[in-house]
Parts: structure tokens; sequence; C-alpha cells
């Protein structure tokens, strides 16, 4: 259609005189494609937060997993041994007496406390080691499949555990 | 007798058509009669976080419905599309392929990331279905949220295969062999669902600077993607040459 009135118009209007024809009035209208103009990029946080939009929940809903608890756990691990390296050294300093004399002082306290005190040392000692292997054969590439993670998870988990608890005996 | 048998040839599509109406029409005739011994309604509840920005001064809540899930399809997002049909029009979410694909459909299904649209409603009717956005996003509204730093980070690595040298475009073809062409598998096939990335702790915490996963790896392996870019990056891996020098037609 557009084609056609652009035709004849063009025909019509060998004949008339431009000035004072109504036809150059009429003219066809042709479209075209032109690009949305581009919004400037805002911060993403600012543009969300100046709208009021909520956070979605995260940590509250996350189902607990093998794989976040260890992952987890290894810090939390790593943490508590760097802990008492730093408690040992600062009490090498700052307290009065020798170690001995600490160490005898133990002697006199219950089997249950004395392996109490050994497993609080021993499991992160213990996890931390052998999980830094599995951390270490997945840098190699190794035992990444999901199945793979998991049943190494729990022979991490199963090891810790009966080595930290001989140690503490 | 040539006419007859393409008259026959003719007709058959016609008869077998005729067949298949008559049979369904009795199977519905049937499936009517039945109606009365229909199952007995399961009703299972389904959690849903729930968040309007046209009132913003309402906090996000948790809206309960019920459904039955004997009058509903296996999938999540049937539960969801039927709340929106039947019981809720105002209930907001994203979907598109319904078969795992899009990933539009990405959101927190009793407590883990996943696709409503590939994930099996659980049957036990005394657990309730829970569903949340991807976790630690801006909700534009319910269960759906804001993917625009996801995709701008998505832009910003280049995702595609680039050249030091780029030859002009169309002049030659690249050549491959079929075993260079199979290395790419499982590269690629990440559909940006982001369920990955938002269920990463790190990315939660340090969304605006870390990349997340699903953008750093794209493969459907992302801890076996980075160790084998870590392997390459000390050292121990090196990257194979191809079977046939991709630019051989250029020179």
């Amino acid at each position: 259609m557009a084609v056609f009135l652009r035709a004849t118009n063009r025909s019509l209007l060998r004949y008339v005189n431009p000035e004072k024809s109504l036809m150059l009035m009429a003219r066809p209208v042709t479209m075209k494609v032109v690009e949305a103009p581009r919004k400037p990029i805002e911060d993403y946080d600012k543009f969300n937060t100046n709208l009021g939009r909520p956070l979605s929940p995260h940590l509250t809903i996350y189902k607990p997993q093998l794989t976040s608890f260890l992952s987890i756990t290894h810090r939390g691990a790593g943490m508590a041994l760097g802990g008492y390296l730093s408690i040992v050294g600062l009490g090498a300093i700052v307290l009065p007496s020798s170690i001995e004399q600490y160490i005898d002082a133990l002697q006199g306290t219950g089997w249950f406390t004395h392996f109490i005190l050994k497993m609080s040392i021993a499991l992160p000692l213990c996890y931390h080691y052998i999980n830094g292997i599995r951390h270490l054969s997945w840098d190699m590439g190794q035992l990444l499949t999901l199945k793979q993670v998991y049943s190494s998870g729990y022979v991490v988990l199963a090891a810790s555990i009966i080595s930290a608890f001989l140690l503490s005996l | 007798m040539a006419g007859e048998l393409q008259l026959f040839r003719l007709c058959r599509n016609v008869l077998g058509q005729v067949r298949n109406y008559h049979s369904t029409a009795n199977l519905c005739a049937a499936a009517a009669a039945a109606a009365p011994a229909q199952k007995p309604k399961l009703m299972k509840k389904v959690e849903v976080y729930r968040w309007n920005p046209d009132q913003p001064e309402k906090k996000p809540y948790v809206q309960t419905y019920e459904i039955d899930l004997n009058d509903c399809n296996p999938m999540v997002l049937d539960a969801l599309i039927k709340i929106k049909n039947e019981i809720d029009t105002t209930l907001t979410f994203r979907r598109s392929c319904r078969e795992g694909i899009c990933g539009s459909c990405a959101m927190n299904i009793n407590g883990t990331n996943t696709l409503a649209c590939i994930s099996h409603m659980d049957r036990d009717v005394n657990k309730p279905l829970k569903i949340y956005p991807l976790p630690h996003m801006y909700v534009i509204k319910d269960l759906v949220p804001d993917m625009s730093n996801f995709y701008k980070q998505y832009t910003s690595i280049k995702p595609y295969l680039q050249r030091k040298n780029e030859p002009v475009a169309g002049k030659e073809q690249y050549v491959q062999s079929e075993r260079d062409r199979s290395k790419l598998d499982g590269l690629y096939e990440c559909i940006l669902c982001a369920c990955c990335s938002t269920s990463c702790p790190s990315y939660w915490w340090n969304g605006d600077k870390y990349l997340g996963p699903a953008v750093l790896m794209q493969g459907l392996n992302p801890g076996k993607a980075i160790a084998e870019i870590k392997k390459m990056l000390s050292g121990i891996a090196k990257k194979e040459t191809p079977d046939i020098e991709p630019m051989s037609l250029h020179k």
C-alpha cells in the first residue's frame, strides 16, 4: 500500500505545481528503526535501595548441607588453631610461671577433663589437616564431581573424628 | 485399479482420523463415567515469599496457599502456575520454557536454589513446600529478583572465543578437528540461571567485586573449571596445541 501510494504520489506530482498542490502535504510516512536511548548506568546497590527493594533472605533460609558445613568448619578449625597458637605464645610472654608448672597443675584434674582439653586441640588439628589434603586434591583437579565431593567429605569427617578420639585417649 | 488404490490411500487417513475421534470420544465418556471415583484430595501447603513494590510500607512476608496435589501436575512450577491461575493472580514469578533450559524460574525451593520447572514436589503433605526468591538479591516483586548486576558481570568477561589477531570476518573459515571441537563440550552449556552464584556466601557478601561461579566459570562444574584454570596458571598443566591450526586457511 505504502509503495503504491508513494508511486502514485510521485507520478501525480509531475503534473501539478508543487507550490500550490495539496499533494505535498499528504506525503506518505516511512518508518525507521531507531535504537532506544540508553539509560545511564547507575550504581546497582544505590539504584535498588533507592527503589526500596528488600534483599531476599539468604543465611536464614538456606538448607544446611554437608558441603557448606565442611567449608565453614574448615575455616573455623583454622581460626581455632591460630587462636590456640596466639594464646600459647602470648601466655609464654605474659604469664608469670613456666609452662611446666601449668602442665603439672593439669595433672591433678580428672581423666574426663584431660580428654576434653585434648579433644579441643586434636579435633580442629586433625580435621583441618585431613580436610586440607582434600582441598589440595581439589587444587589438582581431582575429586570434583558432586558424588566425590560428598563421599570424600564423609571420609574426612569420619577420619578426623576417629583420629582425634585416638589422640585424646 | 491404480485410481482405486489412490482413492484408498487418500481415504485411509481420513478413516483413521474418524476412528481416532470416535475412540477419544469413548475414552472421554468412560472418564466421565468414572468421575465419581476420583482420587481423594491431597492438600499441600505452599509457603511463598511475597513482597509488593506498590505497598513499600508492608514488609516482605510469607503467604501460605493450599493446593490439591491430585489436581496438579508434579513440578513446583506447576503448583505456582496453579496458584496464579486459580487462587491468587497477584503472585509474581518468572518462567518460560518449563523444561529446564531457559533458567528463568530459578528460585530457592525448600532451602536450595534450583529451577522450579524441574524439581518435583514432595507428596508428603505434612511438610510444607517453601519457596523463596534467589538468596541475597534485590527483590523486584515476590519471586522476581533484579539480575542486572549478574548480567553486567557476565558482559564484563567477554564470554566468547577471542583471537589476538582477528582476521577479516567472512573471508575464510576457521578449521577444527572433531577432537578439538569436543574440548569445548561442558564449557558453555551453562544456562545462566544464577542458582550457583546466588548460593555462594562469597557472592552474597561481595557481589559487587566478586564475579561469582556462574560468570567466572561458564561450565557445569565451576569447581572443576577453577581447578583447571589454577593448574594452567601455576604451570602444572599446559594448553594443548590444536590438532589443526584453526587459522591455517587464513594464511
